[in-house]
């Protein structure tokens, strides 16, 4: 298995650093990353970085009496990765990591309308010290923490700088269920506000 | 090509802040201030446990929350500050309940399992702190029943029992409501306080059916906590509380996490029908280490019958119960003095 990764992530970095020398269509040139912060302001507080790659874009373009008004559809492959803590306890360390895709509407003003659902998404937990009993035995349990199936949904905001390295700003509000947690499922309800910039070729 | 690159500074920045974020663990334990936060992981469930205060003499006190639901530290104020200074103190987050997590399924969670929860909880401090700890034992409420069904299972470990307006027996809480807020009512009728609430107690008693139900005991329930929040508006309670806060602990937990927590595990256990058919009275001559039942004159949620009763029933030699007269359910926050002052003594003629 480890061979076949191996081999696949090889031709993966071949075919991307082609890619990126000889067309627009390139992985660089169609993604946009973002970095943000990631919790809730008053518990969980964190770092968020992820990924969007274009996959389909449709422009609507209206005729207006001061001109024509173009509004921008895209479908966005995402990936994000996060890590958050609570400062005034040890109990609620976690990392996530989650890939779905974003529906984003930016009308002519710039400002922009997204929705994501991330179908695909793992919680890890990291708890402190912890010990385990069974029968009469304890020990002390080595990287202690409990993996989640964590999809999410987000709905947010943000706004588009044209042809920048800094292309914008988000605002998220996301939705994650992290299951099963106890005897359920536990919905974890966070904020994301953050920039996104690229690598891309500048025209 | 693009190339990506990122300056010293940069990668020096990232690597500090990840080192900075995974590395907050603490090696060094004093055992006079203690300030731990470890997990007890048992039968599929990782419950932290919040070890505060003086173990110097390796004595601890094992608290149990309220609920089904509520977070270990609810106790936290003025009076666990005093019994902190003189002894090590353990706030526990049942299965279920505020920062604990796991994987189970409802039909394993049971009021036996999370007494063994318990017992595990008290093999993980022995481990850690050695094997000649000391403990007593003290619940609230809910932790009174829960306290209960631990210490018939084993008893062994603990030097004592302290019983805080704990449902002993929950199944007799409904007929306890009854007769309280009769009781309680027309006094307050007599005396002219809250005549329109009082009568509407009295309604309510006389509606509800004689025979415990799941509805009527809800009703009732929820009666209490208004009943309470009159008695102190009217003056007969000092504080403002029901015992299921604890003071500055709103950063300690998530407020969704926590509520949605107590929601699901207060369900499970509401379903199991516990509060209508668990009676522990007629097994608690089994218990026989010394015991303290603290009780609240005007403890509406779990009226001082309970109290009264399990200080009857219960076969420890050494035995008190004190009423409490200016609290309600929640003593230690309404006459914190005099509560951290009997709970200190006791540990101390005991210990």
């Amino acid at each position: 298995m480890k061979k076949y990764s191996a081999i696949f992530l090889f031709i993966y970095a071949i075919n991307f650093h082609v890619q990126s020398q000889t067309n627009d269509h390139s992985f660089l040139n169609k993604t946009e990353f973002k970095i943000g912060y990631y919790g809730n302001l008053l518990w969980d507080n964190g770092l968020n970085l992820g990924a969007e790659y274009l996959w389909k874009e449709k422009k609507n373009i209206k005729d207006k009496k001061k001109g024509p008004k173009t509004i921008v559809h895209q479908f966005l492959f995402n990936g994000s990765l996060g890590y958050s803590t609570n400062f005034a306890n040890q109990t609620d360390n976690g990392l996530h990591t989650y890939y779905g895709l974003i529906w984003r509407r930016t009308n002519p003003k710039r400002r922009q309308l997204h929705v994501e659902l991330n179908p695909l998404g793992y919680y890890r937990s990291f708890l402190p010290e912890t010990f385990e009993v069974k029968g009469d035995d304890v020990s002390k349990v080595k990287f202690p923490g409990r993996s989640y199936y964590a999809p999410s949904i987000a709905v947010g905001i943000g706004r588009l700088r044209k042809e920048k390295r800094r292309s914008g700003w988000y605002l998220n509000f996301n939705c994650a269920f992290r299951t099963p947690y106890n005897a359920g499922v536990l919905a974890n309800f966070s904020i994301q506000y953050g920039h996104r910039f690229n690598f891309k070729k500048k025209k | 090509m693009q190339k990506i690159t990122l300056s010293k500074s940069t990668i020096i920045a990232i690597i500090l802040l990840s080192l900075g974020v995974f590395s907050c663990s603490k090696e060094n334990i004093n055992i006079n201030n203690l300030n731990e936060t470890i997990f007890v992981r048992h039968k599929n469930a990782d419950m932290p446990a919040y070890i505060r205060g003086n173990a110097s003499e390796k004595v601890f006190l094992i608290t149990l929350h309220g609920g089904p639901g509520d977070i270990g530290l609810s106790f936290s104020g003025k009076a666990f500050n005093r019994i902190e200074n003189q002894y090590g103190v353990v706030y526990f987050d049942q299965r279920g309940s505020g920062n604990s997590q796991g994987h189970y399924s409802e039909d394993n969670v049971s009021i036996d399992l999370m007494a063994e929860d318990v017992l595990a909880l008290v093999k993980v401090i022995k481990h850690k702190f050695g094997s000649d700890s000391r403990f007593f034992l003290l619940g609230h409420s809910w932790g009174g029943t829960l306290g209960t069904a631990t210490l018939l299972k084993d008893q062994s470990d603990f030097k004592g029992w302290i019983g805080l307006d704990g449902a002993y027996s929950p199944a007799r809480l409904y007929n306890q409501y009854i007769e309280t807020f009769t009781s309680t009512a027309n006094m307050q009728i007599a005396l002219g306080n809250s005549v329109d609430f009082w009568e509407s107690v009295l309604e309510l008693v006389s509606q509800v059916d004689p025979v415990i139900n799941f509805d009527d005991d809800r009703k009732l329930n929820i009666k209490a906590f208004k009943a309470e929040k009159t008695l102190h508006e009217d003056g007969f309670i000092d504080f403002d509380d029901d015992g299921t806060e604890g003071i500055s602990t709103f950063f300690t937990y998530n407020l969704l996490t926590r509520a949605w927590n107590t929601n699901q595990i207060g369900t499970i256990i509401d379903n199991q029908g516990l509060f209508q058919t668990l009676d522990f009275t007629s097994q608690l001559p089994e218990i026989t280490i010394p015991s303290l039942f603290i009780s609240g004159q005007y403890d509406m949620i779990v009226p001082t019958a309970s109290a009264q009763t399990a200080f009857e029933f219960i076969g420890s030699t050494s035995k008190e119960l004190l009423i409490f007269d200016r609290s309600g359910h929640a003593p230690l926050f309404s006459e914190p003095d005099r509560f951290a002052t009997e709970v200190l003594q006791f540990m101390g003629e005991h210990k």
